[in-house]
């Protein structure tokens, strides 16, 4: 493969992304604090057939998924069958009792799922976790490509790469297909959120208005955008980035100021596509994780084609007595939290902390699950000048329209940090376009 | 059975005007079993936009926005209701009932809560029976022993006191009685709800819990430390107080308000 040529514009390449605005926000210590996305210029290489692969096996997840949040807030079949113990739905933070029997349009829930996945130095592919709620991320890879491209035209003429760039059809195929009739509106929180960028960029690339709360008002049980003539016009699907407890003050956080009072009740009857679904959080806890290979099983009647990292659920008696027996060799994740905290590696704690932690484990052995630290197969980077190993995972991106659908590239986040495992942006990692060879 | 002809009068005062009021109104007595609703009226002013739409819990509700400028925004609403406790509430959705068996979020177990639960013993060394107690025994014992380490005071706890909170200061009100019930009850696995209601002879709402015993909701009111009865009316249930809020607000203006709230419940005939 032949890529030489591109990795001669690296500085320019991320100048542009910077004058862009592809950046990062954190909140830390009560203060906004804005980071440049550092773009590495080697791609992560996937083949025709291993994509294919991962593609299948992304959709069979996705779908299984989805059907079983409608049934967890429809008729609970998987919790009667005892499949799913009920205190991992019910005590889970993303339940909402706000959903129960509350079908969204086309009985579509995760329209935009993000799933982590990681592959392991034996080649084989892990999910990490799946996100349900607001995945972000696939903004980056687009507009990387785009400027790649630009750099450098002959690299992708000479290399069979899928484009990256028809996501935003994609994404407005999903849109359209539950939209209710109206306009479509990415709803984001505005200027100060993590992923301001990534909602203008969506925006501008699907031809969506991009808008914030208080341009979209609920009348006569439907939605509308007010314009700045007071002109208002009905809106019939909203890609909302911003979370279900700030959706709307009447329904879930009454404090909440970035909102759209009532929102929720003319959704629940049918007259606005939200996506994704609110309550979708209940599928993607870390708890819930465990059991998708079950769920697909027992919705599709079919075995799981890409597996989960060894996972224990100290819940069950055969598995705490596994975790207590090989505590140095796991990672324990808190469920109830997200973006890489919560997570600590047995084998890094000193004799008191690990004391500590047995005793928080055996107190509420369902806050916790406990798996097998994965070898990762390293990915090379680019390091001041040098090239460098460096830990990595992929977020896959799968859009559920009539049918669900793959894009066909990713998100590559990678440990800037040789000695960690955890590659969240949050955390100040950076990122990778993600090349599937058509070829 | 009795019949009761109910009043619920709400007045909210802006000191000064506010706009774009939303309001979701959880104030409609329910149509349920054991409990007719005649002749029922609702007034809100000023004038609204809006509709009616019912929650999860089968709760129905108001909802609506005064757009215009206003300082005063009342509602009220009167009817009848025949009320007949006799007869069982069967539990219709027996696989939902999963949501009332864990603590929610003002009903999160703690502390003081555990230590008051202790006091209650277990089934067999009340009962002295070998396999325990029902739903429904067990939650009377519970009922009783918070009634006996709880004072009634009102102003010491507010709309966000939990369960735990409200259990290590030993005061509040009603709304505090029905939320140490049912985290006590949550503790036993016993599923149960909040209800919000009218009762005679109280000026203000009421609320009490409901325990399910497999086949049926039966009401208790800690408050009194009795069996609910034909004086009680039910508007709405919840997991807590919040999923049961009588009057949501959401405004752009002024935040200094009052609030007047009348509750008159009456009997109209007794009927035997």
């Amino acid at each position: 493969m032949r890529t030489e040529e591109l990795y001669r514009y690296s500085d320019a390449v991320n100048e542009l992304l910077a004058r862009y605005g592809v950046k990062f926000g954190i909140y830390k210590n009560g203060t906004f604090k804005e980071q440049l996305f550092p773009f590495d210029m080697i791609p992560r290489v996937i083949g025709k057939d291993e994509f294919a692969y991962l593609e299948k096996g992304l959709k069979q997840r996705v779908m299984a998924l989805n059907e079983f949040i409608k049934d967890i807030y429809g008729d609970k079949k998987i919790i009667r069958d005892g499949v799913v113990p009920e205190e991992f739905v019910y005590m889970g933070s993303g339940y909402l009792t706000q959903c129960e029997g509350v079908m969204p349009p086309k009985g579509v829930y995760a329209h935009i799922a993000g799933i982590d996945l990681v592959q392991g130095k034996d080649g084989e592919w892990y999910i990490l976790e799946d996100n349900l709620r607001i995945p972000s991320g696939a903004s980056y890879p687009m507009i990387a490509r785009d400027l790649c491209r630009k750099s450098s035209p002959a690299t992708f003429e000479e290399n069979a790469i899928e484009d990256n760039r028809n996501y935003a059809k994609l994404l407005r195929q999903t849109m359209d297909y539950v939209n209710t009739g109206g306009h479509t509106v990415i709803l984001s929180p505005g200027r100060y959120n993590a992923a301001y960028f990534e909602h203008s960029y969506l925006a501008e690339q699907t031809g969506a208005h991009l808008v914030t709360g208080n341009e979209l008002v609920v009348e006569n049980d439907n939605l509308y955008f007010v314009d700045y003539s007071g002109k208002k016009e009905r809106v019939g699907a909203v890609y909302r980035r911003i979370s279900d407890e700030y959706l709307d003050p009447m329904n879930f956080n009454p404090e909440s100021v970035i909102g759209i009072p009532h929102i929720y009740d003319i959704y629940r009857k049918g007259n606005v596509a939200l996506l994704n679904a609110p309550g979708n959080g209940v599928a993607d806890d870390k708890g819930i994780y465990y059991f998708v290979p079950k769920m697909i099983q027992y919705y599709l009647g079919e075995e799981a084609i890409l597996h989960n990292a060894p996972t224990y659920l100290p819940y069950y008696e055969k598995d705490m007595q596994y975790v207590l027996e090989h505590f140095d060799n796991l990672v324990l994740k808190d469920v109830a939290e997200a973006g890489g905290y919560g997570v600590v590696f047995g084998s890094g704690m000193t004799k008191e902390e690990k004391e500590n932690f047995i005793a928080m484990l055996k107190a509420e052995p369902r806050r916790f699950i406990a798996q097998e630290v994965i070898d990762f197969l390293d990915i090379n980077i680019y390091d001041n000048g040098q090239v460098v190993p460096r830990k990595a995972d992929l977020r896959a991106f799968v859009l559920m329209g009539e049918e669900p659908m793959v894009w066909k590239s990713g998100l590559t986040r990678f440990s800037r940090n040789p000695d960690s495992f955890i590659v969240n942006s949050s955390q100040g990692g950076g990122f990778k376009d993600t090349w599937v060879m058509s070829e | 059975m009795r019949r009761l002809s109910y009043q619920y009068y709400m007045q909210l005062s802006f000191l000064h005007p506010v706009e774009r009021h939303h309001f979701t109104l959880r104030c409609l007595p329910m149509a349920d079993v054991g409990q007719k609703i005649e002749e029922q009226t609702l007034q809100i002013t000023p004038s609204y936009v809006g509709g009616y739409e019912t929650d999860s819990f089968g709760n129905q509700f108001v909802y609506g926005i005064v757009r215009d400028a206003h300082t005063h925004f009342v509602v009220d609403v009167k009817g009848v209701a025949c009320v007949d406790h006799s007869i069982p509430i069967p539990v219709t959705e027996l696989h939902r009932i999963g949501m009332f068996r864990y603590p929610s979020k003002l009903t999160k177990t703690g502390a003081a809560l555990k230590s008051l639960l202790q006091k209650c013993g277990t089934c067999v060394e009340m009962q002295g029976a070998e396999d325990g107690c029902n739903a429904l025994e067990r939650a009377c014992m519970l009922m009783d022993v918070l009634y006996h380490n709880f004072q009634y005071e009102p102003g010491v706890t507010g709309v966000n006191t939990t369960a735990e909170e409200a259990c290590e200061l030993g005061r509040g009100v009603c709304q505090d009685y029905a939320h140490i019930l049912l985290a006590l009850c949550r503790m036993e696995w016993i599923p149960c709800r909040y209800v919000v209601g009218m009762m005679m002879g109280e000026g203000a709402s009421h609320a009490w819990v409901e325990v399910c015993d497999g086949k049926e909701w039966i009401a208790l009111d800690p408050t009194h430390n009795r069996l609910v009865d034909d004086n009680y009316i039910r508007i709405s249930y919840g997991r807590d107080a919040q999923d049961c809020t009588i009057n949501q607000g959401y405004f752009y203006g002024s935040a200094e308000q009052t609030q007047e709230i009348r509750v008159v419940v009456e009997e109209m005939s007794y009927d035997r």
